[in-house]
């Protein structure tokens, strides 16, 4: 069920606050919305939020047979599903815009920009590798839901740890427990993260990073640049909408920069505190 | 015997549905949302009362047949709870989320009830749908040496030869003759075993005795207070 577009009054004090560079949350227009991590009692299970908007992921583990074309390499699937209870608007069985977009750009951030080896996830080449699992929940939808999934995602690969293997020989495998041998994290190459600019109709509004719902709703048009702290861009998407200087743009990419530079920090001393309150005997 | 692991209630304030609410016993937790009564699409609306439409979604993967299954036992569980024919033609959604990974595929009881038990808090949050009553769940099991235990966990689970979740509808002063009636029950035999209408009424009888306990704590994660609502 479609939600009624915003008011014109909505419409009119949004764009004229805009103007003066003031936002409805008080927030400054580059200014984004400090995401909180909590990790669950299972390793992999994180939930994200950034303001009102939450996104659960969990990553899950199995070993496989590999695809033909591929027999040395792991396989990764990204789930990411909207149910309603994200929002009314979105309905089940049936892909929204919004659905298709996030699930295009976790594809690209976390699958195609290679930020987890697979070829660490094989077992035996040609016979078993690791088939990675990562599920990403909607919980609520107050804006920008792609950003807070990357993020969720990333964080989530980066908590999980799999199994140990140990291969005899050409045809045995013997999978440790978790009691036995202490888990084994994936092999993370680089840890990206997508940052979101919501442009509008008038020339005079400036940019804005992590939009809310009602900016988004209204925006013109959306840039999402997807990098990691060593000023890699791994995505760069801006779906038509309004034109934007070349100039703008590289100012943007740079603001995206100092964000990704404090939001690893951030997630790195949170992974830190969470693995400090996790027992690892030594025996 | 026994009563059941720690209950853990929060509720979320999830910002686009109307009432949300995350239960939890022990460690299998469960978050659900409600929304409603709002604007239903034509092919599902039903002229003299709401259409309840609930789903389930499974922790990891697409859902699945049995994401299907659970949400119809959920239906069927806290549809005589629902007062549908306040609003006809208007739609009420309840989405379930399960927030822990999935149990064995012998003994998915504990996960049913706290996911019923999930689903009445979200009403109770949103306050916009009339109810009869409280629905409340819990699972029992007979191990092999014939002892009951409420909510078992996954340990204990691998030994049960006979179990399931009853769902009672709790109505305090209602008028009903007890103020707990069954609403809902899925008692079978695990393994190879049989089982009779005596031991199935004295496991009714153990959990309608836990149910109090789990409804006064739904109850109480509702009164005011400074503590914190969780037990």
């Amino acid at each position: 069920m479609r939600p009624p577009s915003p008011s014109i009054p909505e419409k009119e004090f949004l764009n004229t606050a805009l103007k003066q560079n003031l936002r409805l949350d008080g927030r400054s227009p580059l200014e984004m919305r400090k995401p909180t991590l909590v990790f669950g009692p299972e390793l992999g299970w994180v939930e994200c939020s950034l303001g009102k908007t939450r996104v659960v992921a969990n990553v899950e583990a199995k070993m496989v047979k590999p695809t033909p074309e591929r027999p040395f390499e792991g396989i990764i699937t990204i789930h990411s599903e909207i149910s309603p209870m994200a929002s009314s608007e979105y309905e089940p069985g049936r892909p929204s815009d919004e659905e298709v977009t996030i699930t295009r750009m976790l594809d690209k951030v976390i699958k195609r920009s290679d930020a987890v080896d697979k070829e660490s996830l094989c077992i035996l080449a040609g016979q078993r590798v690791w088939h990675i699992r990562l599920t990403l929940h909607f919980l609520a939808d107050a804006g920008n839901m792609l950003d807070c999934a990357c993020l969720a995602g990333i964080v989530a690969l980066r908590h999980f740890r799999r199994p140990e293997v140990e291969v005899i020989g050409d045809d045995e495998v013997i999978v440790h427990s978790p009691l036995e041998r202490a888990p084994m994290p994936l092999a993370i190459h680089h840890s990206p993260f997508c940052f979101t600019f919501a442009f509008f109709a008038d020339p005079e509004t400036p940019p804005i990073l992590d939009p809310s719902q009602l900016e988004q709703r209204l925006s013109a048009g959306t840039m999402s640049i997807a990098l990691n702290a060593q000023k890699e861009i791994c995505v760069l998407q801006k779906l038509g909408g309004v034109p934007q200087q070349t100039e703008e743009i590289l100012r943007l990419v740079k603001v995206a920069v100092d964000q990704a530079k404090e939001l690893t920090m951030t997630v790195d001393a949170r992974l830190a505190a969470d693995w400090e309150t996790r027992h690892v005997e030594v025996r | 015997m026994g009563s059941s692991r720690p209950i853990q209630i929060s509720y979320d304030g999830l910002a686009r549905v109307d009432g949300s609410a995350r239960f939890a016993f022990g460690d299998t937790a469960a978050l659900a949302s409600i929304s409603g009564p709002f604007e239903v699409r034509l092919a599902a609306e039903l002229a003299s009362q709401a259409t309840f439409d609930v789903s389930v979604r499974p922790l990891s993967n697409v859902p699945s047949t049995e994401s299907k299954s659970q949400a119809a036992t959920i239906r069927s569980a806290i549809a005589p709870s629902l007062i549908l024919t306040k609003n006809p033609r208007t739609l009420i959604q309840l989405v379930i989320q399960t927030l822990s990974p999935s149990p064995t595929p012998r003994w998915t009881d504990g996960l049913l009830a706290a996911m019923i038990n999930a689903s009445s808090l979200a009403l109770l949050n949103a306050g916009s749908i009339p109810m009869r009553g409280v629905v409340c769940a819990i699972a029992v099991g007979r191990t092999r040496n014939g002892d009951l235990v409420v909510d078992p966990d996954e340990k204990t689970a691998g030994e049960v030869t006979q179990g399931g979740c009853f769902a009672f509808m709790v109505a305090d002063g209602a008028g009903l003759e007890s103020n707990s009636t069954t609403v809902w029950t899925n008692w079978r035999s695990q393994e190879l075993g049989t089982f009779d209408e005596d031991e199935l009424i004295e496991a009714r009888e153990v959990a309608r005795e836990s149910i109090k306990e789990v409804y006064a704590t739904m109850k109480s994660s509702f009164l005011p207070n400074d503590d914190k609502m969780d037990i």
